[in-house]
């Protein structure tokens, strides 16, 4: 673990990183990014938990458009082995190969033709590259996602061991393939499981929460910049209020984002008066049942309006409108 | 302790400010071990001191290795590198401590690093640049203070958590009890399920794999796979009794209650004349999250209905999930203002199901209350519960 010769202060690296970022429409705090340089910087893989929706993934994905790099994902899911995640050997071909062998042999002996032998057929020629082992095999900068790593088996994780720590992969057959140019992985967990300490020990950690107010609006404006300024301003007030609601599934960014081009579309310039309306797309904020029958509208309107409770006056007010 | 680094083979005072630091983050339960002191030396020498910021996010990020530690961080940094800062902090006079300015240890480390990697300058007579005033005082105070032991405010640490009922509770007891609760969850024996999974040593051949496997072999079955039966943690269900007969424990059970929560993904009941759900409660842990259960445990007044309360449980809340193997622990004294032949019925509805009963009462006795007698046949164990040693002490018996 060697950190390599500054060219210019961690300061400005970590500002040029922020900016590259922003420009791949990424808004990363200060700490994110001291984070992600320092993870290059020590060439150490990083663990990024959160919620859902809170941009594990899309830093990834902003990091390698940022830097020109090839990002390589790993999509993990129970159930998942080497053969899908590192490398597997091209069976049907190496058959073909020897089928095509014996019968250019056949009978007679011909010395011009070379016989193939057992270690052609295992080459790196036959080998099916998976995603750890193209993300290692990469010749340029590479970003390397391994998402949702809670979802995968326990006995995944100890496979990813030596690709984390030493960037190689070992292939019985072939030897040890250590990664010519060293990869920037970043791993992404909701939390599901308890990953072992030995693959955490390995990572750089960063937890990431739902953004500030400030922050959320400003994601939604770089992201939908057509939009109406006071629109997304009360939105996001909004979802900021939702989040300290008792919910089964508290909306992310992505659901913010959702939820403001969905009034956008509407042509809303402001949050619509009628609750009604609000209640109408309220789908892109609550994704289960019990959400959706806990929002009702009066509840609906005190988030909207910043209020914790009604008063006695106004619902007797809405109850004489309503008679009337 | 002491940090080797290539360049600098001595113990240093800031690098043992840096090893304190690690060694109070390891009071705390996080894994800083030698490798991650590296990696903070070296960000420290890469930042330098007068970036505070941008160092402690590079720190945090080494150190932490999990949410809770996230969460731990900035209590314990401002703890030890800014003791001014905290509010309602002990002032112990004659304290001999000395400062802990990280700006001045940071400058400190990079001074000794630069006249480490420059002994034949010092060896050929050259002065290497003076230290400024305010470091040699603290270097001299770091060496000294070294072994000394640190004054603590005078509140001793080591009360025992069996003598005070559950009401304080401390870190390292609640990380305690977090332990014990991880070593009952290993013991509770899991429940073999209809579905396979492959292994290496199972003890039915995978078909389907082994095919596949078989491809490799030009259609040859050299290579079996075998199949094992999956086995699937068993569901462990918790009802609190939080009446008032039981005020006094409430604060236990519910903090056990938690630790099993988070442990062993148990779902977490309290009741008193009705039944409430507190699971999503127990795993967060925030202030808002201890007001919601307060306001759970708190609104009774009048008896407990058991009997009525279990039969909520096994007929709504749970309806899906009891079922072979699922343990269902009770908290509770056994005081029920519904009849007791209820109770027997209840409990005989929860034991249809297939689930295992265990009754934890927080007297020495088995409770004497008629409506327990009448179902003790339909209860597996009774445990005395008043304090986390008895826990402790049921340990082997939970399985």
């Amino acid at each position: 673990m060697t950190m390599p010769v500054p060219c210019e202060q961690p300061a400005d690296q970590e500002r040029l990183l922020r900016e590259r970022l922003q420009r791949s429409g990424y808004l990363a705090d200060p700490d994110l990014a001291t984070t992600v340089w320092l993870a290059s910087a020590l060439q150490r893989p990083l663990l990024i938990e959160g919620d859902a929706g809170v941009g594990k993934t899309a830093l990834a994905t902003a990091l390698a458009q940022s830097q020109d790099a090839t990002l390589v994902r790993l999509q993990c899911f129970e159930g998942l082995d080497l053969a899908q995640a590192a490398y597997e050997w091209n069976y049907g071909r190496q058959l073909m190969a020897i089928r095509l062998n014996e019968a250019a042999h056949n009978g007679v002996h011909q010395d011009g033709a070379a016989r193939v032998r057992e270690a052609d057929l295992f080459s790196r020629e036959y080998l099916l590259e998976r995603p750890l082992l193209r993300a290692i095999s990469q010749t340029g900068p590479c970003v390397l996602l391994i998402d949702e790593i809670d979802r995968a088996d326990e006995a995944f994780e100890a496979f990813l061991l030596e690709v984390l720590g030493d960037y190689q992969i070992t292939v019985p057959e072939i030897g040890t393939l250590r990664a010519t140019h060293i990869p920037q992985v970043i791993l992404t967990s909701n939390g599901t499981r308890e990953l072992s300490d030995a693959l955490r020990r390995r990572c750089l950690y960063h937890y990431l929460d739902y953004p500030t107010l400030a922050r959320e609006i400003a994601i939604v404006k770089s992201a939908l910049p057509q939009a109406d300024s006071h629109l997304v301003e009360e939105a996001v007030q909004f979802v900021q209020r939702l989040r300290r609601e008792d919910l089964a599934k508290i909306p992310g960014i992505a659901e913010t984002l959702d939820w403001v081009n969905a009034l956008f579309q509407m042509r809303h310039n402001s949050l619509p008066e009628d609750m009604a309306a609000v209640l109408g797309t309220l789908g892109c904020l609550l994704k289960t049942r019990e959400d959706r029958f806990a929002m009702g509208p009066d509840r609906l309107r005190q988030l909207v309006e910043g209020r914790r409770t009604v008063g006695v006056a106004e619902n007797s007010i809405e109850q004489a409108k309503a008679a009337a | 302790m002491t940090i080797a680094t290539p360049t600098d083979r001595s113990a240093t005072a800031p690098s043992e400010r840096l090893a304190g630091f690690a060694s109070l983050l390891r009071e705390h339960g996080l894994t800083v071990g030698v490798a991650e002191q590296l990696a903070m030396l070296q960000a420290a020498l890469h930042f330098g001191p007068l970036q505070e910021k941008p160092l402690q996010a590079a720190w945090r990020a080494i150190a932490c290795h999990s949410q809770r530690e996230w969460k731990l961080w900035p209590d314990i940094y401002e703890r030890f590198w800014h003791p001014e800062k905290l509010r309602g902090g002990v002032k112990v006079s004659g304290q001999t401590r000395p400062s802990r300015n990280l700006r001045q240890s940071v400058q400190a480390l990079h001074d000794q690093m630069d006249a480490a990697q420059k002994p034949n300058t010092q060896a050929s007579g050259q002065q290497a640049a003076p230290q400024t005033a305010g470091d040699m005082p603290a270097v001299g105070l770091d060496v000294n203070d070294a072994g000394t032991p640190r004054a603590q405010g005078g509140a001793s640490r080591t009360e025992a958590l069996h003598q005070r009922d559950g009401q304080m509770w401390l870190p390292q007891e609640l990380s305690a009890l977090q332990q014990l609760a991880r070593q009952i969850t290993a013991t509770l024996q899991p429940r073999p399920t209809r579905r396979w999974r492959v292994a290496p040593r199972g003890q039915r051949l995978d078909l389907r794999q082994t095919l596949r496997r078989s491809v490799a072999w030009g259609g040859e079955l050299m290579q079996p796979a075998w199949k094992v039966k999956r086995q699937e943690p068993p569901r462990l269900f918790i009802l609190a009794d939080v009446s008032r007969s039981m005020e006094s424990h409430a604060a236990l059970f519910l903090r056990v209650a938690r630790a099993f929560a988070l442990e062993a993904d148990a779902r977490v009941f309290v009741f008193h004349t009705r039944l409430a759900e507190v699971t999503p409660y127990m795993q967060r842990d925030t202030p808002a999250i201890q007001e919601k259960v307060n306001a759970v445990t708190a609104g009774f007044g009048g008896g407990t209905r058991i009997a009525a309360s279990l039969q909520d449980f096994a007929r709504h809340h749970a309806r899906a999930q009891l079922n072979r193997g699922s343990r269902v622990w009770v908290f509770s004294d056994g005081f029920d203002t519904d009849a007791p032949e209820l109770l027997s019925a209840a409990l005989q509805e929860v034991r249809a199901r297939g689930a295992r009963i265990t009754w934890f009462h927080p007297t020495r006795q088995v409770p004497a209350a008629a409506a327990v007698q009448q179902a003790r046949r339909c209860i597996e164990r009774f445990v005395p519960f008043a304090s986390l040693a008895d826990l402790t002490a049921a340990r082997h018996l939970l399985h």
